[in-house]
């Protein structure tokens, strides 16, 4: 086995801070078991393809592609775009909540006709 | 009569002109109700001391949503009819006759203006060519023709406004509201009416640039939910 490089070592000094962050949250039931699960199986993937570049690279000649880190680049994209994209589901989910309630606010309070209060 | 009619006017960042407005529809008719879409001026406090009965949303929430707001509580005080009108001054008080009339003698359940069947004063080319492209686009879009499909002056009867549920916040609403009545089998007729555009409505108006948006409001809003 090859010396770590200090990106190698940098790298998996952060996955290993992420997991034990993960499990704390969890512990804690800050986060559900599926969501914890979730975060936890990216970030062991991602540490795996940082100790393993060869890994990467098979996986992507085997996909067509040259390089493993570009098959990393292309997959982050995806991920951020499937990201954005349930976001602004969510977001569009609230701002329908927000107008009911301003709505419903604005049915119990009407200001009759006339100037002052 | 015309004190189970409800005029519903939503407003942002009108109080130049809505006391004037409210003022104006006072005359003949008695239930003025204005929708203050969050203002930060003065708007909810000059319709109110001209007579209009004043809905707060605490924040903005649209031109859609304020109409909703604006529907719902004429109907929980038991409206007959509700007419819809702008806030910045482009219709015609004397056109709400018109439009109620189908209404009442039981020809239709929901009369929209038709700016494009009646007369315009002033309005800008491009305005036009937009609007042209709206009316096709709804053509295609809701497989309906209609005339004006972006008239802020329309009425409805009770039933029918029963049946509406904005739920587009924004300005696809105009859209929503001809798909909904069209699902809801609503009968509906198109009234020529009179609009007209003044500096302070085409400064106060939709840029056309917003047209893309409203378009994207909408798409959305048909398939995302």
């Amino acid at each position: 086995v090859a010396a770590l490089t200090n990106f190698q070592i940098a790298a998996l000094t952060l996955a290993a801070c992420v997991l034990v962050a993960i499990a704390v949250q969890r512990a804690r039931s800050r986060v559900s078991t599926r969501i914890a699960l979730a975060w936890a199986t990216l970030w062991i993937a991602a540490a795996i393809a940082v100790a393993n570049p060869d890994l990467t690279r098979i996986v992507a000649n085997f996909l067509g592609i040259a390089r493993g880190a570009d098959l990393v680049f292309y997959l982050a994209i995806l991920g951020m775009f499937i990201g954005f994209f349930a976001v602004h589901l969510r977001l569009r989910r609230f701002e329908a909540e927000l107008t009911k309630i301003v709505r419903e606010l604005a049915l119990r309070a009407p200001k009759e006709p006339g100037s002052g209060e | 009569v015309n004190d189970t009619t409800y005029i519903v006017i939503p407003a942002f960042h009108e109080e130049r002109v809505i006391g004037a407005i409210v003022s104006e529809l006072r005359a003949a008719w008695p239930r003025i109700v204005v929708v203050d879409d969050g203002s930060s001026d003065r708007t909810g406090e000059a319709a109110r001391a001209a007579g209009a009965t004043v809905l707060t949303h605490l924040v903005n929430r649209g031109q859609g949503a304020a109409l909703q707001t604006g529907i719902a509580y004429a109907l929980r005080r038991g409206a007959e009819y509700i007419v819809t009108f702008d806030s910045d001054g482009q219709h015609r008080a004397e056109d709400i006759p018109l439009l109620l009339e189908p209404l009442r003698s039981g020809a239709a359940d929901v009369a929209l203006g038709s700016r494009f069947l009646g007369t315009t004063e002033q309005m800008p080319a491009r305005r036009r060519m937009l609007l042209r492209l709206a009316i096709l686009f709804t053509r295609f879009a809701s497989g309906v023709h209609f005339t004006d499909t972006h008239n802020g002056l329309r009425a409805f009867t009770r039933a029918a406004a029963a049946r509406i549920e904005l739920t587009m916040d924004r300005m696809a609403h105009a859209s929503e509201l001809l798909d909904q009545i069209v699902a809801a089998r609503l009968r509906h007729v198109e009234v020529p009416v009179h609009v007209r555009y003044s500096d302070y409505s085409r400064a106060k108006g939709q840029r056309s640039s917003g047209a893309i948006r409203v378009l994207l409001d909408y798409v959305q809003g048909r398939w995302l939910r």
